[in-house]
Parts: structure tokens; C-alpha cells; sequence
């Protein structure tokens, strides 16, 4: 114990000693020792751990690499370790004065990785994992812990789709394996399998200051144990546990607030008039035809002009405008976020415990959006009697979360697109305090454009989730070298949601029926697991084997109730009005109902080590679900990797040059489960008549049974390289792989002889292949060090085999556009699929002249004619984009001098491209638009633009917004993530005010973005995990800048 | 031995076995599993079989595939609508000048055997339930009855089709099923409806309105014989209804299809599409689709919009009523005045008239059979046997307010056979079928003027089909 401790952690530590019972130290004869830690080139090593065995008693080195402790008289012996040296113990033999050396160790090495079922020394490994510490993960200001491992990890693709508090994180590991099924890794926490079942983002639940560490198993090798559920990958998330000796308090917290990173520079009032004056002009010219008697002039009045064409008086004379009102500034703010966590952790020999609470609470920048979390973890592990070791993991949270409808269209509500679209001439307020707004419309020259600061007040959608994830496990070792562990555990998850739209709130009419919608979603899984484990090394042989057996069950219920003719808004949920819906009418969710899901499986792994270099890894897993069909019940899932340390062998031992050098190749099959429940089961629809007069109740089979439906099947090659050079400085990983995706889940068009006319079967290919590396070098080792950790990913994604090689499937993200995206063979998943813009005619001569568009004139966008038969439609169409990067990569740079650290994280992803539509909308004058379009629009041939954006017109017979190239971006970017200045509190002055440890920092995330992307955000996407049309950019929440700062003490 | 090891250790955990742990079915769905279980399920079953007359490729719900490609294939009506892109495929039927992928053929195929998929299902089953005998027999001369008769639609239609007699489980196991030739498919029909008429009740109560009744079986069975020129058989059969004197004919024409004649006193119909209005997705548009295009007129008596056209009368078929003929008046309007008071001289088809509707949303059944075309067929096989069949038709004519025929000879009563039955059965989708049926329809539409091809006496096989399996061979000429 350290005698520092105030009184008040004293008392709190001797209850808890009460409960655990550990053994102090504190009653024996004393002695001092100091000492001088170095490494081999003679340099002090501050920060070395130094431990008398076996107990608690321990401090670290200070900057000089001197240390001094008070050890008990009975031949001490002292464990000194560092991270990237070699421990070593000590035995201090009555000296009082210790001159220590560390020597240099092969540290990647050493480390334990977490694999499914069990751990394995790195290594040994034959696989492809990547770990990441939880001070990693905890370093990013975010929610979620997915959002903070974007770019640390080679192979794994996050992209933060939406910038809400909580919002959807798009997690691929190499690339878009499955058109029709799931894409998502499977996550592992704690042992339990997780989903996302019943609603609600599971990832929100955990609060990353609770993570030990998060491996990411990639290939076939290290996920094919986790079978049918293995191909997209597996993230393995362990939380953090008690460790023997080192009882500790801590309390971790950080505040600070977020911003809009990037505004997106709108026309103002004055610019938003002439260009509609502009739009109206170029209409009325183009659609009011010549006669002998009369000739369209643009100096018409607008008594003479159609209605379409007519100038709204409002906007008559631009020069008295100015300004006008910026929207994004109404509804964009500065927003808050904090996170405290205290947590204990410790423990004696028989019993060590890790508990901690956490409270995180971020506001979103979109007015009244947020998120807040309370979360605890309490993690007991005890050994009961000699050969029995008992535990507990339990990981309660409470999340709540306000949300909007913000992304979308402004007539389905989507604020940010309502705050781009408003005419900047109207004021947030009126004079008379009330909402500035478009609705309902003013003149038959404009439309009905709600106020988005009036939606953000008055739309409510909060949610609440209640999560418990809980696992405990008995391990009794049978023999030394044999043990059996059992696990049971279940995960909870009760989530509610509510909808009210208030009769005031309407985007067409002053004011509407009101609705409200009330949602429940509840899904309960359990999960027991039993394994053996073997564990022995005969000589030059070590063997490894683990085998067992697995039954989960997912049970879902949901409920969405839709209650509307309110006679007031006095009551705002669904008892106010009249219910008139249930089940599934909470829109197209498939959750409204009760779904339940089973799996049970055999699992095996034989990992077998000769001569430590020569490696072997076999695992296998059979897994029945109640998902397949009865013909395909069970799946066999292998896999085998062969690792070469070539580094052990006799020829390299002898240079000092290269410490590790690894070859790895593996070569498994796993499955995809994601296809949904009870699609093998033959269905009944309704198919009523009229007998009698009387509607009657017809039923009919509206599905095939599909007995032999099964999981896709992913075969994965993986070729690798682990190399470590000049004394362990410098780490090198590089991996390439070949994934090929089979057996997907198609609706397919079947001969109407069978009765009907669709089937759901399991055909068509999809591969993956890439290239991985990540690198890790210590630069600077001295007083000033500094570590660099690099990663870069290059994916080709590639659709082999579809139900026809004449298939197409389309998808579209948002509503505006139908069919933007195209899957089709021969081309990456989800390809943009349009007309190819060619330019922009700059005469009307030009236009006539190219013949395909026979009503475009000067100013119009000019179209690619692929199939050369002079009439642009819709077989013109081909790929105009791939929203699938070339690469994206991850450059993360530590350095630390003394007591400072300042940490850069930067990412990038690199060629792809991006929909945006919000440039698409507004084109004609009636909404607002981007300074970028009025700046680059085609005005006359000697102001001809950019080239991408037309003339300005309303009723343009051209229909120049058509979806096309036009609105697709490249969206490469270079982002610095996060930076982060910390402060460690020297020792003796942390000892004086009775801390252990403490350390204060500031960080700063999304400080900068690189790009030539036009639009909020290139990753930002109104496509969520909509991988048949993804990175669809239609006023998506944009992502924040963030400043906070925190303390991290330890008591 | 692994797999009972774990299933063994599911039991020590208070599971059941194995397999049952793997199987879940919907709680929230009903499952094709746990159906076919009682007498209920097979009523709710054949009322979906039924239902099949609603599917587009049969009648839908005014503008189902039989109606283009048995009246507007024919001289009897055309399209009244614009020649666009969107009607190109409509206009085809029309022209008689088809593209295999057109909707209307899918429909039909499609269509039909979907209703054959659903009494496959039923048959399939019945056996091995059991439950009140009675009604067992009802439904499975219900199934038998409305299998034959979508098989008979598609033999006349196509020809040669794929006969499925069992529900087909595997989606692709009809894949390589061929065609087979028309005399099994109606050796297959002739063995339902014989069934059928043994099966199905006498009677049908107003609670079972729209259900077949063994003589709907036995004029089902008469056409397919007078269809095969099994005239003999034709003729026996169809003497046994005109014998029964269960059905006859109702005292005014327009009084078959009026809504006022309830099911209860309607002794012509013997069996109809059954439609309902009121907004519960079983209202007909018969009426109300085939007012004039794009036209409003207090005349029509339906609000929600305008018609489009559809099944407008000919000159060709207007001029085919005889003067004095009730029917023309009680099947044709030949104008409209429009709701700003001009008179149109657009004709259209008012023998499904319902005033005071929602467009869409009538309450009138369709015919699919009755009692003058009982009459009709009766004459034709007792003239094609050489014996007098002048009796039957007068029945007919007399109704319509007609002199007797004054045809004397065979092949004059055949003619006037035709021009009875195109004027008493106009708009019931049967033209193409008599045309077809006796070797007339080149002849005839030539003299309309379209330039028919001695092959189109058959539809093609839908494209959809012919892509899906190989062994499916398009009809000669397409």
C-alpha cells in the first residue's frame, strides 16, 4: 500500500479489503534500495516499472532513470519491466545500490494476442490480427469505440457516416464482402457475440474508457472459429480486469466543446435574388415561344410572364438585400461534451476486481441533439479453491439520445437540408418572434420550405437503451496442462423510441395533423459456452488445442405503435391521439415484430510449435443455425495457416540486424449468417376474395420453403510478413489477401409454372483482394522519443458472378434519386450508375449541331450519347463513379519529451468518389444553393463556369438536374484526427498531493480536413450501412471539430 | 456421435433436442408449415384460389390481361387512348403485332398458373386430412374445378403448356419441364371438371355466393368438349343443365349484370367475378376504366377521375346489333355529354354501369359463365351434330327482343351462331376464344381489316418464360 494515501482513501480501501481479501505488506522489517536504470547503449530509462515480486510494493524511474524503494529484509527480489525491453528480475542480495541494464526487447513479441477462444503469444501467431490498446481507443474524444479506431488499424475501413452524438459508423474489414447480406464484423465482447438486434446501436453501449484492448482478427485463419459469422471479420473487444498487486483508483475526465468543422458558404440573400431572377428568365425565355407579334424579352414584366416565371416580388430588388440570413448559423452550435469515469481496480492472489461508473454526455452541434451514457463495468475474477477460477464480467449501461430527422429531404423534415434550402432573404425570426419560414409557400413562385430552427424545436425523437451485457465463466483445471471452462452469459438490451410531430409543424401548410409513434424493441440473447483446453510443450514441440461447444439464442420482440387525429398538441405521444396502427407500422422496419434466432456449435483448434519456428494453426467450426434450411442445417467451416520464423533459424541467428522475421500464409473458409431470420421457412400471404357478398380471408403461399438455404460462403487466401529490425525500432506487417464471397443470398425471378414468380436462393461471387501494411517505428528513444505507427490499406472490390451476368441490381440512398447506384458483374459493389456529363454547350449551335438533345440550348449540360443513337435516355447510362477508395491509411505520431507527450493522429482515404445532392436540388432559384454553384455556373460563353454547372433555370427543358457526373465528387481526403498535448504531473509532486499518478491533456479531433471535396464532409453519407449505394451525401450531419481537456489521476 | 454429445449436454441445460432448438418458426407470420391443418384452412386456402379471377393476367380489376387479349385482339373493341411510349405495349394487342416480352402474355402465364399453383397446393393436401367429408368434397371439386379452368384458359391461350399437377417446392423444379401436348393437358381438365360435377353442391347459398356449383362444372365441361368438337359430349352435357331447369334466363337483358338483381333472384349467372366497392381493395373498374379517355361527364355517374378508354366498342361491333336488339342500348352508350354540356359522340361500354361510385370501386361481378352462353353452345353442338338447334338460340333472341332466327341450313346457323353469341356476350372476354374456337378468327379479321397471321390463333409464350427454361419451345411463328 502506498503510504501517501489519504486517510479517506485509506478507510475505502480497507472496506474493500474486507471483500478482497489481499495481503498487505506493510508489517515487515524495511530497507531501502536505490538505483540507475539504463539501456544497452547506456542511456537512463525513465518510467521502468520496478516490482518487488510478488507483492504490490513497487515505483517507477524517474527522467535520470533513478529510482529508490523501501523493500523488506528477506532477499527482495526486483521484477523491472518497460514496455519494449525485456523484463527481468533482480535479486537484491542485501545491496543497497543497484546498477541496472535493460536490453532491448523484441516487444511486439511478447505481446498477448486475443484470439477466439483463447490467447496466443504473438509470436506464435499464424493469422492476421491487429490489436489495439484501450489508451488508443480512450485517446478520441467519441462515443463510440468504433469511430475511435479509424485509422490504427490496416484493413479496417470506418467511416463516420453521420456526425450525430451516437451516430452510424460504417466498419468494414476488407472490403464489401456480401451484396444482399450483412457487412458488419461480428463483435465479440467479453466473450459474447453481439448484434444489433432490437434496435438501437449496441456499440453506443460501451464506453471506451472501459477497453483493455480491441483485436481485429481479418483472416480466414483467425475468424474461422468464429464460423457461419466469421467473413465479414471479428472485433474483439476485452474490457478491462483487476490485476494482482496493483490496487488503484482512478478518475478520468475530459470536457470540452464541439463545432461545425466545416460551413458550407451559401449565396447570400442578395446572390440568391439575381440568381433567381437569373433561373426565371432563362425559363420564361426558353418555354414562351416567338410569334409574329410577340417576343419573349427578359425585361418582361411579370404581368405578362407565366406564373413559373414570374420574379417573387420579395426578391425584386436584389441590391436591398445584403446578406440576409445564414441557416447553417441557426441551427449549427456550439455544443458541450464531457466524460468522467472513476474506476478501482486490484486485487490479491485469489481475488482481483475492476469496477468502474461512467457518466459521458455530448451534445450535438444540430440544435437539441445529444446523447448521454451512464455506464458501469464490474469485472470479479476469483480463484475459489486450487484448480477453480471463477469470474464475472458485467457491463450495465443507460444511453439516452435526442435525435431529429436531420439528413434528407426538407419535406420529409430533414433539418440541415431545410437550413441549405431556405431562402436566405427570410429572417430565423419575424419581427413579431415567430419562425421565420417557406411554408406554407408565399407566392406561387417559390415552395414551402419549413424553418429548420422550428423542426429542431418542436420535432421530438428521443430515445432511451438500456443495456446489460453480462458473462461468467468457471475454469477448473483438470490436469496441470488441461482446462475445462464453462461460460454463461446473456446480453439485454431494452431500447424506446418516440416520434411527435406537433400539429404546428408541417412542410407544406401552416399547419397539419399531428402524429406521434411510439416504438419498444426489446432482444434478449443468452449464450453458454464449454471448451477444454490443452496446453503442453514436450521438448522441442509445444501444442496448443482447444475444443468445445456453443448454444446462443436472440430473441426480438419490437412494437411501433402510430397514433394521429389529435385534438390538440396538449399531450405529445400517442395517448393524445387516436391509435391507429401497430406492429409493423413504425415505417419499413422489419424489427416491428417477434423474431427469435438460434445457433449451436462445435469449435476446435490445434495450434502446434516446433523447434520454436516452425508453425502450425488448424481450427474448424460446425455451426447449426436455425436460419438455414433444413437440408443445410450444419456448415463445416476450416482453416489452416502455416507460420516460418525465419528469424530462429541458424542462418539469421548470427546478425543483430533482424530480431524478427516471420512468414505466415492461411488459406479458410468461413460464413455469413446475416441473412436474416426465417428465410428458409415457406411463407403465406393474404390473397382475399368476396364470397358472399362479404370480404373473405384468402390464404396463400407467398414464399417458397427453401430447405437448402444456407450462409454465403467467404474462401479466404492470406499471405503474410512480420519483420522487426534494429533492436525491435522498427516493426513491419504487410498482409495481401484474396476473399471471395459465394453462395449470396439473391432474389431471383423463378418459372411461373412453380405457382410464383420469386425465389430466394443462395448464388453469385463477389471477391476482395488487397494489400495491407502497417509499420511501427520508434524514432527517438532518449529523453525526447518519439513513435511513429503507420498503416495503409489497398482494397479491389469486384462482383464475379450475379443470378445473370445481365443482372442489375439498383439502389438508390435517398429519395431524391432513384437508381443512383448499380451492382452489377464485373464491377465493384455499389458502382454510381448515371448519364455521363460531357460539358456544358456554350452556344445553342453547339447544342443543335450534337443532336441528342434536341430542347438543350447555351448553357445546358451537355450529355454522353454511349450507345451513338442521337436520343439521350436511360440506356445511355453507364459507371460514373466508385464510392470504393483506392487506399486509406492511418499516420499516427507520438512524442514525448520528459513529462510531455503531444500525440497527432492523422487518416486519409484516397480515390473515391461521392454523390452529392445537395447541389442536385436547388438548381432553379427556389431554394438556396452553394456560393460554389453560383460562382461556377454557366452564365454566357465568355462566363462559362467551371464546366460542371449549367445555367441557372427554372422549367429548363433540358432538365439539366438530372442525375449525372455532374454531382459526383472525388471525396479524397487527409484528416488530422486528433492531437493531443499531455502533461504527465512529476512523481514526488503527485505524492505530495496524495496521488499515485496524474496526468492532464487537451485534445483537439477533426482540427483539420484536406480535400477538394465541395460539400460538409466527404465521409459523412446519408447511407448508413447502405453498401448497394453508399457515400450518398444529402445533408448528412456533418462531422464536429472538437477542443476538450481532461485530468487522468490515479490514487 | 460430436453432434449428440452437445445435444446431450442442450438436454442437461433443460433444452429440448437438438433439432427442435435449431427450428423456430414466425410467431409473427404465418408459415406454409402449420397450414392445411383443418377445415378452415383449406376454406381460407380455396377462397385464395379463387381470388387467382383478380390477378392481372385473368380479370383483375377491370383491366386484367383476358379483357386485351379476348375482346381487344378481336373486331369487337380497341383502345381508345393516345399512342404513347406507355401504351405501346396495349397497342400491340390491338395491332396483333406482338414483342414476346409484352406484359399481357406474362400476366396470363403467370396468372393462371399461379390460381393452378394454389389448388395443387389444396389437392396435395386433402388427402391426408381429415375433416367433414362434405365439405372435403366441396374443396376438392372447388380446386379440381378452378385448376380445369385456368388450364383451359392457357391451352386456348398458348397451346401447349407445362401441365403441373403437384405444388412445386423447389424453385427451380419446373426448369426443364417441357410443353405437353394439348391432349394431355385436356385429358387432365376433362378429369377435373368430371370430378368436379360429382363433388361440388347442387346449390349455392347467398352465404356462398360467387363459389361454383356442380353445373357450373358441367358448363365448364360442356365448352371444353364443344371447344375439343367433342360435340356429342358437348351437347349431353349441357343438356343436363338446360334439363335441370335450375338456371335460365333472366327476363330483361340487362338485368344478368345489374347490381339490383341480387345474387338471390340472378338464376342466369352461374358463376362471376366476384367485386365489391367500399375501399377494401376489392372494387371492380370494369365500368368505370372504360368510359371514354381522359373524359368527364355527368353521364358516367362515377367520381375520382376519368377512364382511359379501354374496350371501346367498334363501329364494326356497334353495327352488328340487329334494329330492335335490347342489347345494344344495355351494352353501349354511343355518346357522352361532357360536363360543360357538349355532346361527344364517343362510344363505350355501360353493361357493367354502376353509377354513384368512386371510380375503381363498383360492386358489379363480372360473368364468367352463364346460362345464354349455355343456350348458345347447346345450338352450336346440336348444329355441328346436324340435329335442329334453332330452339336454344330463339331462347336467346327472344330475350333480346328479336324474331326468331331465319337461319336454315348448317353452315347459316353457324354464322348465326357467331353473330349471336358476339352481340349477347360482347365485353365478357369471350370473342377470341368463339373466333379461335370456330376457325374463323383469320377470316373475320381480315374483313376488319388487320392483318392477322395464320399462326396468331395462339399467343406467344411469354419471353420471361422462354429465358428461364430452355426446354420451353415458343410457339410456331413468333
Amino acid at each position: 500500500m502506498n503510504s501517501s494515501l489519504t486517510g479517506f482513501w485509506k478507510v475505502g480501501l480497507l472496506i474493500l479489503s474486507l471483500f478482497f481479501p489481499f495481503a498487505p505488506a506493510w508489517a515487515q522489517t524495511k530497507q531501502t534500495v536505490a538505483g540507475t536504470v539504463v539501456d544497452a547503449s547506456n542511456q537512463p530509462l525513465p518510467g521502468v516499472t520496478v516490482l518487488v515480486k510478488n507483492t504490490t510494493n513497487g515505483t517507477s524511474t524517474g527522467p535520470d532513470g533513478t529510482f529508490t524503494l523501501t523493500v523488506a529484509t528477506d532477499n527482495p527480489i526486483l521484477v523491472l519491466s518497460y514496455i519494449g525491453f525485456k523484463s527481468q528480475e533482480v535479486p537484491v542480495s542485501g545491496r543497497s545500490q543497484l546498477n541496472l541494464s535493460m536490453v532491448g526487447d523484441e516487444q511486439a513479441l511478447k505481446e498477448v494476442v486475443v484470439v477466439g477462444y483463447g490467447t496466443q503469444e504473438k509470436k506464435d501467431l499464424t493469422g492476421a490480427i491487429t490489436t489495439v490498446s484501450g489508451q488508443d481507443v480512450a485517446r478520441v474524444p467519441v462515443s463510440g469505440f468504433d469511430q475511435a479506431l479509424q485509422g490504427q488499424v490496416a484493413g479496417l475501413q470506418i467511416s463516420s457516416s453521420s456526425g450525430s452524438p451516437g451516430g452510424n459508423t460504417s466498419i468494414l474489414i476488407r472490403g464489401v464482402g456480401s451484396v444482399t447480406g450483412g457487412n458488419e464484423p461480428l463483435f465479440v465482447i467479453d466473450g459474447f457475440p453481439v448484434s444489433g438486434a432490437g434496435g438501437g446501436n449496441p456499440l453506443n453501449t460501451i464506453n471506451p474508457n472501459d477497453i483493455e484492448s480491441i483485436d481485429v482478427l481479418k483472416d480466414a485463419s483467425a475468424t474461422a472459429i468464429y464460423g457461419s459469422r466469421g467473413s465479414n471479420g471479428v472485433i474483439i473487444v476485452t474490457t478491462k480486469r483487476g490485476k494482482a498487486g496493483k490496487s488503484q483508483i482512478g478518475l478520468d475526465v475530459y470536457a470540452g466543446y464541439q463545432e461545425i468543422s466545416k460551413k458550407l458558404e451559401m449565396m447570400n440573400a442578395q446572390e440568391f435574388a439575381l440568381f433567381t431572377i437569373d433561373a426565371r428568365n432563362n425559363g420564361y425565355l426558353d418555354n414562351t415561344p416567338s410569334t409574329p407579334t410577340f417576343t419573349p424579352r427578359i425585361t418582361d414584366p411579370n404581368s405578362v410572364r407565366p406564373t413559373n416565371f414570374r420574379i417573387p416580388t420579395s426578391l425584386l430588388d436584389p441590391a436591398s438585400l445584403g446578406e440576409g440570413t445564414d441557416w447553417q448559423d441557426a441551427i449549427f452550435r456550439k455544443a458541450r461534451i464531457q466524460s468522467y469515469q472513476v474506476s478501482a481496480s486490484g486485487g490479491g492472489d485469489n481475488v482481483r476486481f475492476g469496477v468502474s461508473a461512467g457518466y459521458f454526455d455530448q451534445q450535438g452541434i444540430v440544435l437539441n441533439t445529444g446523447l448521454q451514457r451512464y455506464s458501469v463495468r464490474a469485472n470479479v475474477d476469483a480463484d475459489v479453491a486450487k484448480r477453480l477460477r471463477v469470474g464475472v464480467s458485467l457491463l450495465p449501461s443507460y444511453t439516452r439520445q435526442q435525435d431529429l430527422p436531420y439528413t434528407g429531404h426538407y419535406g420529409s423534415f430533414g433539418v440541415i437540408q431545410a437550413a441549405l434550402a431556405q431562402p436566405p432573404n427570410v429572417p430565423v425570426y419575424n419581427p413579431d418572434g415567430s419562425y421565420g419560414t417557406s411554408v406554407p409557400a408565399p407566392d406561387a413562385q417559390s415552395v414551402s420550405v419549413q424553418s429548420a430552427v422550428k423542426i429542431a424545436n418542436e420535432y421530438k425523437n428521443p430515445s432511451t437503451q438500456f443495456r446489460l451485457l453480462g458473462n461468467t465463466y468457471a475454469e477448473y483445471a483438470l490436469l496441470p496442462e488441461l482446462k475445462f471452462r464453462t461460460t454463461l452469459g446473456a446480453d439485454l438490451n431494452f431500447f424506446r423510441s418516440q416520434i411527435w410531430i406537433p400539429s404546428t409543424l408541417n412542410t407544406a401548410a401552416a399547419t397539419g395533423p399531428a402524429l406521434a409513434v411510439a416504438r419498444r424493441a426489446e432482444s434478449i440473447s443468452w449464450l453458454n459456452e464449454n471448451t477444454l483446453n490443452y496446453q503442453r510443450t514436450f521438448g522441442q514441440h509445444a501444442v496448443n488445442v482447444v475444443g468445445g461447444f456453443t448454444a446462443q439464442q436472440e430473441m426480438s420482440d419490437a412494437i411501433a405503435i402510430t397514433a394521429n387525429n389529435f385534438p390538440d398538441d396538449l399531450v405529445p405521444n400517442i395517448n393524445g391521439g387516436i391509435v391507429v396502427g401497430g406492429a409493423n407500422q413504425g415505417g419499413n422496419d422489419p424489427a416491428g415484430r417477434f423474431q427469435d434466432y438460434t445457433i449451436l456449435s462445435l469449435l476446435a483448434r490445434a495450434n502446434y510449435v516446433f523447434m520454436d519456428r516452425y508453425l502450425l494453426t488448424a481450427t474448424i467450426r460446425r455451426d447449426g443455425s436455425s436460419r438455414f434450411g433444413d437440408n443445410n442445417k450444419w456448415g463445416t467451416f476450416p482453416s489452416a495457416s502455416l507460420g516460418w520464423r525465419v528469424s530462429e533459424e541458424a542462418f539469421l541467428k548470427q546478425q543483430n540486424v533482424i530480431n524478427d522475421l516471420k512468414l505466415r500464409a492461411s488459406y479458410g473458409l468461413t460464413g455469413n449468417n446475416a441473412i436474416g431470420n426465417y428465410r428458409a421457412i415457406g411463407q403465406l400471404g393474404n390473397s382475399n376474395y368476396i364470397v358472399g357478398d362479404a370480404l373473405t380471408p384468402g390464404l396463400v403461399r407467398s414464399s417458397f420453403s427453401n430447405p437448402n438455404l444456407g450462409w454465403e460462403t467467404m474462401k479466404q487466401l492470406d499471405l503474410g510478413l512480420d519483420l522487426a529490425v534494429l533492436n525491435s525500432r522498427v516493426i513491419f506487417t504487410a498482409d495481401v489477401y484474396d476473399k471471395r464471397n459465394s453462395n449470396m443470398l439473391f432474389n431471383i425471378q423463378v418459372p411461373g409454372a412453380t405457382g410464383l414468380t420469386n425465389a430466394v436462393v443462395n448464388l453469385g461471387e463477389v471477391q476482395n483482394r488487397g494489400l495491407e501494411m502497417a509499420l511501427t517505428t520508434r524514432n527517438f528513444v532518449g529523453d525526447f522519443k518519439w513513435t511513429t505507427n503507420a498503416n495503409i490499406t489497398f482494397n479491389r472490390n469486384k462482383v464475379l458472378a450475379l443470378s445473370t451476368d445481365a443482372e442489375r441490381i439498383f439502389a438508390s440512398a435517398n429519395g431524391q434519386t432513384a437508381n443512383s447506384n448499380v451492382t452489377m458483374v464485373g464491377q465493384p459493389i455499389g458502382v454510381f450508375f448515371g448519364r455521363r456529363q460531357l460539358g456544358i454547350f456554350q452556344t445553342d449551335a453547339e447544342a443543335t449541331e450534337y443532336g441528342a438533345q434536341p430542347l438543350a440550348r447555351a448553357g445546358d449540360v451537355k450529355w454522353k450519347d454511349s450507345d451513338g443513337n442521337r436520343v439521350i435516355n436511360d440506356n445511355d447510362r453507364e459507371v460514373i463513379g466508385n464510392p470504393h477508395p483506392k487506399y486509406f491509411f492511418g499516420f499516427n505520431n507520438t512524442f514525448a519529451y520528459k513529462a510531455f507527450s503531444l500525440d497527432i493522429m492523422t487518416n486519409g482515404m484516397v480515390g473515391f468518389d461521392v454523390y452529392n445532392g445537395t447541389f442536385m436540388l436547388n438548381n432553379s432559384g427556389v431554394q438556396n444553393n452553394t456560393k460554389y454553384v453560383y460562382d461556377n455556373r454557366w452564365i454566357s460563353a465568355s462566363q462559362p463556369g467551371d464546366g460542371r454547372f449549367g445555367r441557372s433555370i427554372r422549367g429548363g427543358r433540358n432538365n439539366n438536374a438530372q442525375y449525372s457526373s455532374q454531382y459526383i465528387f472525388d471525396g479524397s481526403y487527409l484528416r488530422i484526427r486528433t492531437v493531443t498535448l499531455a502533461y504527465t504531473l512529476p512523481a514526488e509532486f503527485s505524492r505530495s498531493i496524495g496521488l499515485q499518478g496524474a496526468r492532464v491533456f487537451a485534445t483537439g479531433a477533426n482540427l483539420l480536413t484536406f480535400t477538394n471535396y465541395p460539400g460538409y464532409d466527404p465521409e459523412a453519407s446519408t447511407a448508413g450501412d447502405n453498401l448497394l449505394a453508399p457515400r450518398s451525401d444529402f445533408g448528412s450531419y456533418p462531422i464536429a471539430r472538437s477542443y476538450t481537456a481532461g485530468v487522468s489521476v490515479s490514487f | 456421435m460430436k453432434k449428440n454429445l452437445i445435444c446431450l449436454a442442450l438436454l442437461s441445460l433443460g433444452l429440448s433436442s437438438c433439432k427442435d432448438f435449431l427450428t423456430v418458426v414466425p410467431e409473427t407470420e404465418r408459415t406454409t408449415a402449420n397450414f392445411y391443418k383443418t377445415a378452415a384452412d383449406f376454406n381460407t386456402a380455396v377462397v385464395g384460389t379463387y381470388s387467382t379471377f383478380k390477378h392481372p393476367g385473368l380479370y383483375g380489376n377491370g383491366a386484367g390481361a383476358l379483357i386485351w387479349l379476348g375482346e381487344v385482339s378481336t373486331d369487337n373493341t380497341d383502345y381508345g387512348f393516345p399512342r404513347t411510349v406507355a401504351s405501346a405495349g396495349a397497342f400491340e394487342i390491338e395491332d396483333l403485332n406482338f414483342s414476346l416480352a409484352n406484359i399481357y402474355f406474362r400476366d396470363a402465364w403467370l396468372g393462371h398458373y399461379q390460381g393452378i399453383g394454389r389448388a395443387n397446393g389444396i389437392l396435395d393436401q386433402l388427402p391426408d386430412v381429415s375433416f367433414d367429408a362434405t365439405l372435403k368434397n366441396q374443396y376438392e371439386g372447388e380446386a379440381r374445378f378452378l385448376r380445369a379452368m385456368y388450364y383451359f384458359n392457357l391451352v386456348r391461350l398458348f397451346g401447349p403448356v407445362q401441365l403441373i399437377t403437384t405444388q412445386v417446392n423447389d424453385p427451380y423444379g419446373t426448369a426443364n419441364v417441357g410443353r405437353a401436348p394439348v391432349g394431355e393437358v385436356y385429358a387432365l381438365i376433362e378429369n377435373d371438371l368430371k370430378a368436379a360435377e360429382g363433388q361440388l353442391p347442387a346449390t349455392i347459398t347467398a352465404a356462398n355466393a360467387g363459389r361454383a356449383s356442380r353445373w357450373a362444372a358441367k358448363a365448364l365441361l360442356g365448352k371444353v368438349y364443344l371447344t375439343q368438337k367433342k360435340y356429342d359430349l358437348a351437347s349431353a352435357k349441357l343438356k343436363e343443365i338446360v334439363d335441370a331447369n335450375v338456371h335460365s334466363l333472366m327476363p330483361n337483358y340487362a338485368d344478368a349484370f345489374s347490381l339490383a338483381t341480387s345474387f338471390a333472384n340472378n338464376r342466369e349467372v352461374m358463376l362471376a367475378v366476384q367485386y365489391k366497392g367500399g375501399q377494401i381493395g376489392q372494387g371492380g373498374s370494369f365500368y368505370s376504366q372504360w368510359t371514354p379517355f381522359s373524359a368527364l361527364s355527368p353521364d358516367f355517374g362515377v367520381t375520382g377521375g376519368a377512364g382511359d378508354g379501354l374496350n371501346r366498342p367498334t363501329p364494326n361491333l356497334i353495327a352488328a346489333y340487329a334494329t330492335g336488339d335490347a342489347r345494344r342500348a344495355a351494352s353501349i352508350a354511343l355518346s357522352y355529354t361532357s360536363t360543360t354540356g357538349v355532346v361527344v359522340n364517343e362510344p363505350y361500354p355501360v353493361k357493367f354501369r354502376q353509377t354513384g361510385i368512386i371510380r375503381g370501386e363498383s360492386d358489379v361481378d363480372f360473368p364468367v359463365l352463364r346460362y345464354a352462353d349455355v343456350l348458345l353452345m347447346y345450338a352450336e353442338a346440336l348444329n355441328e351434330l346436324g340435329q335442329p338447334a334453332a330452339a336454344p338460340l330463339n331462347l336467346v333472341r327472344t330475350r333480346a327482343r328479336l324474331a326468331n332466327t331465319t337461319a336454315a341450313t348448317q353452315p347459316a346457323l353457324r354464322l348465326a351462331l357467331e353473330q349471336e353469341r358476339r352481340v349477347e356476350l360482347a365485353f365478357e372476354s369471350q370473342r377470341w376464344f368463339d373466333l379461335v374456337r370456330t376457325n374463323r378468327f383469320e377470316d373475320v379479321m381480315r374483313a376488319h381489316g388487320k392483318p392477322v397471321q395464320p399462326f396468331q390463333v395462339l399467343y406467344p409464350l411469354p419471353q420471361r418464360e422462354t429465358d428461364l427454361n430452355k426446354n420451353l419451345a415458343q410457339n410456331p411463328g413468333y
